[in-house]
C-alpha cells in the first residue's frame, strides 16, 4: 500500500480539503488514518455534544480550525428554550490546557459568555479569525478581549447574534499595531459606535475586504470610510437615511465610484430609497445582493437598483418586492444562484407578498438556479411542476407557505405531487424544507426519488406513521431531520434503529412519540442520546400515572460518542 | 369562524393527553388552525404578541392573522430576523432619538436628542443652546413675535410648523427639524395659535 514516504502521501492529503473527503481517505487503513490525523487542521463538529474536546485533540494534535454547532436548528424559532446547553467555554478551556494552535474558530447556535472570550483571545497567539453566527450570550466586553488581545486578528465576523451592547468602546481596543484586518462585521450590534476609532481603525487596515456596520453609522460616517477603503469587496451599509442634496451625499456618491471591487452589498438599516441610485455605478458588478433587513427600500427604487444588477448570483429579498418584482429579477439576473424571500410581514396576509406566479418567473428566468428559500402566501401544485422542469438543478428548496396546512389554491388538493414533481426532478437536492397541507404520499415521494437528501424539515404533515417510515427507509444519505406538529409515533421512530447511526440528529415536536417509546429507544440504541426537552412540568412525567403513554413535547436525539453530556439543565431529561 | 366541537384543548405546548386519540391524529391537520383560534394560550414572549397587543392598526384580513402569529415558531423566521423585522414596523424614523436640525444661514448641521427634552418648552430652550442663538425658542410658544419659523419632517416627508400638535405626537413623527427665517415663510399667513404645552 505504501510505495512512498509518508511525507508524500502527507503531501498529497494537503490537496484534499473536504472534510467528507479526508473522513473517507482516514478509513482506507492506520497508516492513512495516522497520516490523516497528524495532518489535518480543519475541523468540522455539526454537533458539539457528538464528541468532547478531548478525544477531538486526541485525535487531531495539529488542529488549527474549528467549527462547532451547538443547538438545533429548531432553536432559530423558539422551539429550543435558552438554556438548553451549547456552552463554548469548556471547550476553549480544554484547547487552550492543551497548547493546541487554534488559529480559527466558527461557531454556529453556541452560548458564547465573555470569559470565554477572553480565554479565547489569550490562550491562541495565532488567533486569527472567529466567526460567531446566530450565537449568545456575551456583550461588548467579550469584543473588547479579542480586538485587545489577538494580535493578528484577520477576521471578526458577526453575524445575527444577540449580543448585549455596553456601548462601551471595544473598537477603540483594537491597538494601533493592529492592521491586518479583512473582515469586520458588527451589523448586529444595537448600540452606539465610537466613530472616530472605527475610522482610524478601517484606515488602518489596507487589506479589509469585508466591512459591515451596524445602524449606529450614518451616512456621513460611511462616506469618509468608503473613502478610506476603495478596496472594499462587501459592504454592509447601516443606516442611509440622508439628504440627497448634502455634501456627506455628494461625497458618498463619489467614494462609491472608486469602489470597482465592490461585489457584496447588504444592510440599509434604516434607508432613505430616493438614494439608492449613488450605488446605481456599481451594481453591474455586484454578485451578492442582500436587502432582506431593509424593509423601506420596496417599488421603483428597488426595482430600479435590481435592473442594474445584471450579475446577480445571490439574491435577499423581502416578499414586498411582489410576483411583479420577481418578474424583473428572472428577466434580468440571468446568473441568479441563490434567492431567499422572507416574509415582512409577520402578521400575515400582507398583500404585497409573493405568490407562486413570483416562483414560477425566477424559475423561468434563472437556469442557474440551486437554491432558494421562499415565503409565500400560495402555492399550486402545476405551478411546482412547472419549476421543477425548469429548474432540475436544485440542491436546496425551501418553501414555506405561510398558512402552512394551506392546499393548492385552485384544486384545493394537498401539495404532494408538486413537491413530489420537485423531488423527482432534482437528482442532487440535498435539503428540502415542506409546507402547505400534506399526506403520507408526499413522504412516499421523497423516500422514493430523493437520494441525496441529507436535510429534511417537517411540520404539519403527513397522516400516519407511514409518512415518517418511506423517509427513513428510503433516504438513504439523511442526515437531519426535524419534525414538528406532525402525527408520527412510537412505531416510526423505532422501526430502524440502526438508522440513527447514519444520521447526526432527529428533531421531532408536538408529534405522537410517547415517553415509553423514547425510553425503549435509548435502551436499544445506547450510543444515542435521547433527550427529552420539558419546560413545562418538570417532575409531571414522572408522577403520572399513565407514564409510559404520555405524549413527549420535544424529542431531540443524536448519535454521539462520548454518551451523556453532563451540563444539561434541569428540564432536560436525558434517557 | 366556528370551532368544531374540538375547541381549545389543542394547543401547541401541551405536554400530552392520557392515551392515543384517533380523531385526535385526524385533527392534527386542523391543529393549526385551532391553534389560531386561542387568544393567549402560547407562551411566545417574542414580539409578534407585543405587536399583537400593541397593533392598534393591524389589519383584519382573511381569518385574524394576529392570532395566527401565535403560534410558537411559525413562520419558521429565525428571533434574530423577528427582533429586527418587528422593530422596523414599530421604531419611529427616530432611531436612537436623535434628529438632525438644520437652521437656515447656518452652513452645518446639528443633532439633538428629542428624547431627552419633555416638552415644547424644554425644546425651545435646547435649540437656543444648540446655535447659541436666543430667540429660536421663542417661535415655539409665540408665533408671531421672532425672526424663526421652527418646521419639521414628519414620517409621511410633509413638512410641518412645530408646535401644533400635542408633544407626545410630535416627537412620534419628528425626523428633522429646520429652523427657518420667518421672512422666508412670509406670504403663508401663519396664525396665531393658542399654544400650549
Amino acid at each position: 500500500m505504501n510505495y512512498f514516504p509518508d511525507e508524500v502521501i502527507e503531501h498529497v492529503f494537503d490537496f484534499v480539503t473536504s472534510h467528507k473527503d479526508r473522513n473517507a481517505i482516514s478509513l482506507v487503513c492506520k497508516s492513512w488514518y495516522k497520516i490523516e490525523r497528524y495532518s489535518r487542521q480543519k475541523v468540522f463538529i455539526g454537533n458539539c455534544y457528538a464528541i468532547n474536546p478531548e478525544r477531538l485533540l486526541r485525535r487531531f494534535p495539529c488542529l488549527k480550525s474549528l467549527t462547532l454547532k451547538g443547538k438545533p436548528h429548531f432553536a432559530d424559532f423558539n422551539l429550543v428554550p435558552h438554556e438548553w446547553g451549547g456552552f463554548l467555554l469548556p471547550w476553549i478551556e480544554a484547547l487552550a490546557r492543551s497548547r493546541v494552535g487554534l488559529e480559527e474558530l466558527r461557531l454556529k447556535r453556541m452560548v458564547v459568555t465573555d470569559e470565554s472570550l477572553e480565554l479565547l483571545s489569550r490562550s491562541f497567539v495565532n488567533f486569527k479569525s472567529l466567526v460567531l453566527v446566530s450565537c449568545e450570550g456575551f456583550t461588548t466586553d467579550g469584543l473588547a478581549s479579542i480586538a485587545a488581545n489577538c494580535r493578528h486578528l484577520r477576521d471578526l465576523d458577526l453575524q445575527e447574534n444577540e449580543i448585549d451592547d455596553h456601548r462601551g468602546q471595544w473598537l477603540s481596543c483594537f491597538p494601533d499595531t493592529c492592521t491586518t484586518l479583512v473582515t469586520l462585521n458588527f451589523a448586529c450590534l444595537e448600540g452606539e459606535t465610537n466613530l472616530v476609532a472605527l475610522e482610524r481603525l478601517v484606515a488602518r487596515s489596507p487589506n479589509l475586504k469585508s466591512l459591515k456596520l451596524n445602524r449606529a453609522v450614518p451616512l456621513d460616517a460611511l462616506a469618509r470610510l468608503m473613502v478610506c477603503a476603495p478596496q472594499i469587496v462587501d459592504l454592509g451599509v447601516g443606516s442611509y437615511e440622508n439628504d440627497p442634496d448634502s455634501e456627506s451625499y455628494l461625497k458618498l456618491k463619489a467614494a462609491i465610484k472608486k469602489c470597482t471591487s465592490l461585489r457584496s452589498l447588504s444592510g440599509f438599516l434604516e434607508a432613505a430609497p430616493h438614494c439608492l441610485s449613488a450605488f446605481h455605478p456599481i451594481c453591474h458588478n455586484l454578485t451578492s445582493l442582500n436587502l432582506s433587513y431593509a424593509a423601506e427600500i420596496h417599488g421603483s427604487h428597488l426595482i430600479k437598483l435590481i435592473q442594474h444588477c445584471k450579475k446577480l448570483q445571490r439574491l435577499w429579498i423581502l416578499d414586498s418586492i411582489g410576483d411583479k418584482g420577481l418578474e424583473v429579477v428572472a428577466s434580468t439576473c440571468k446568473e441568479l444562484q441563490e434567492l431567499r424571500v422572507f416574509p415582512s410581514d409577520l402578521l400575515g396576509g400582507g398583500n404585497t407578498a409573493v405568490t407562486e406566479e413570483g416562483l414560477v418567473a425566477i424559475s423561468a428566468g434563472c437556469p442557474k438556479l440551486h437554491s432558494i428559500l421562499y415565503f409565500c402566501q400560495q402555492m399550486t401544485n402545476a405551478a411546482l411542476v412547472t419549476v421543477a422542469k425548469n429548474c432540475p438543478n436544485f440542491i436546496r428548496f425551501r418553501l414555506c407557505i405561510l398558512d402552512p396546512t394551506k392546499p393548492d389554491h385552485v384544486t384545493s388538493q394537498p401539495l404532494d405531487e408538486g413537491f413530489g414533481a420537485i423531488v423527482k426532478a432534482c437528482k442532487s437536492l440535498r435539503r428540502l424544507s415542506l409546507s402547505g397541507l400534506l399526506t403520507d404520499q408526499v413522504f412516499l415521494y421523497i423516500g422514493m426519488y430523493a437520494n441525496q437528501l441529507e436535510m429534511l424539515s417537517i411540520a404539519f404533515a403527513g397522516d400516519t406513521d407511514k409518512g415518517m417510515l418511506y423517509v427513513l427507509n428510503g433516504c438513504k444519505k439523511m442526515k437531519k431531520l426535524e419534525i414538528r406538529d406532525s402525527p408520527f409515533g412510537d412505531t416510526a421512530l423505532l422501526a430502524d434503529v440502526s438508522k440513527y447511526k447514519t444520521m447526526r440528529s432527529l428533531w421531532m415536536s408536538s408529534c405522537e412519540v410517547t415517553l415509553s417509546g423514547c425510553k425503549r429507544l435509548a435502551q436499544k440504541a445506547p450510543w444515542l442520546n435521547v433527550e427529552i426537552i420539558n419546560e413545562n412540568d418538570n417532575n409531571r412525567m414522572e408522577e403520572n400515572g399513565h407514564e409510559g403513554r404520555q405524549k413527549v413535547d420535544k424529542l431531540y436525539l443524536y448519535r454521539t460518542v462520548v454518551g451523556t453530556r453532563m451540563d444539561a439543565p434541569p428540564f432536560v431529561w436525558i434517557l | 369562524m366556528e370551532k368544531e366541537g374540538l375547541g381549545l384543548e389543542i394547543t401547541e405546548l401541551r405536554l400530552g393527553l392520557p392515551g392515543r386519540d384517533v380523531a385526535e391524529k385526524m385533527m392534527k391537520k386542523r391543529a393549526f388552525t385551532e391553534m389560531n383560534m386561542t387568544s393567549s394560550g402560547s407562551n411566545s414572549d417574542q414580539c409578534e404578541s407585543g405587536v399583537v397587543s400593541s397593533g392598534g392598526d393591524v389589519e383584519k384580513v382573511n381569518d385574524s392573522p394576529a392570532a395566527k402569529s401565535q403560534v410558537v415558531g411559525w413562520p419558521p423566521v429565525c428571533s434574530y430576523r423577528r427582533k429586527n423585522s418587528c422593530k422596523e414596523a414599530s421604531t419611529t424614523k427616530v432611531g436612537l432619538g436623535y434628529v438632525k436640525v438644520s437652521m437656515d444661514g447656518v452652513p452645518y448641521l446639528r443633532k439633538m436628542d428629542l428624547g431627552s427634552s419633555q416638552g415644547y418648552d424644554d425644546l425651545a430652550f435646547a435649540l437656543d443652546k444648540l446655535f447659541g442663538i436666543r430667540g429660536i425658542g421663542v417661535a415655539l410658544k409665540d408665533g408671531d413675535n421672532c425672526e424663526y419659523v421652527t418646521i419639521y419632517e414628519d414620517k409621511d416627508g410633509d413638512w410641518m410648523l412645530a408646535g401644533d400638535v400635542p408633544w407626545g405626537m410630535f416627537i412620534e413623527s419628528c425626523k428633522r427639524l429646520r429652523i427657518m427665517k420667518r421672512s422666508d415663510a412670509s406670504g403663508f399667513g401663519l396664525q396665531p395659535r393658542g399654544v400650549d404645552e
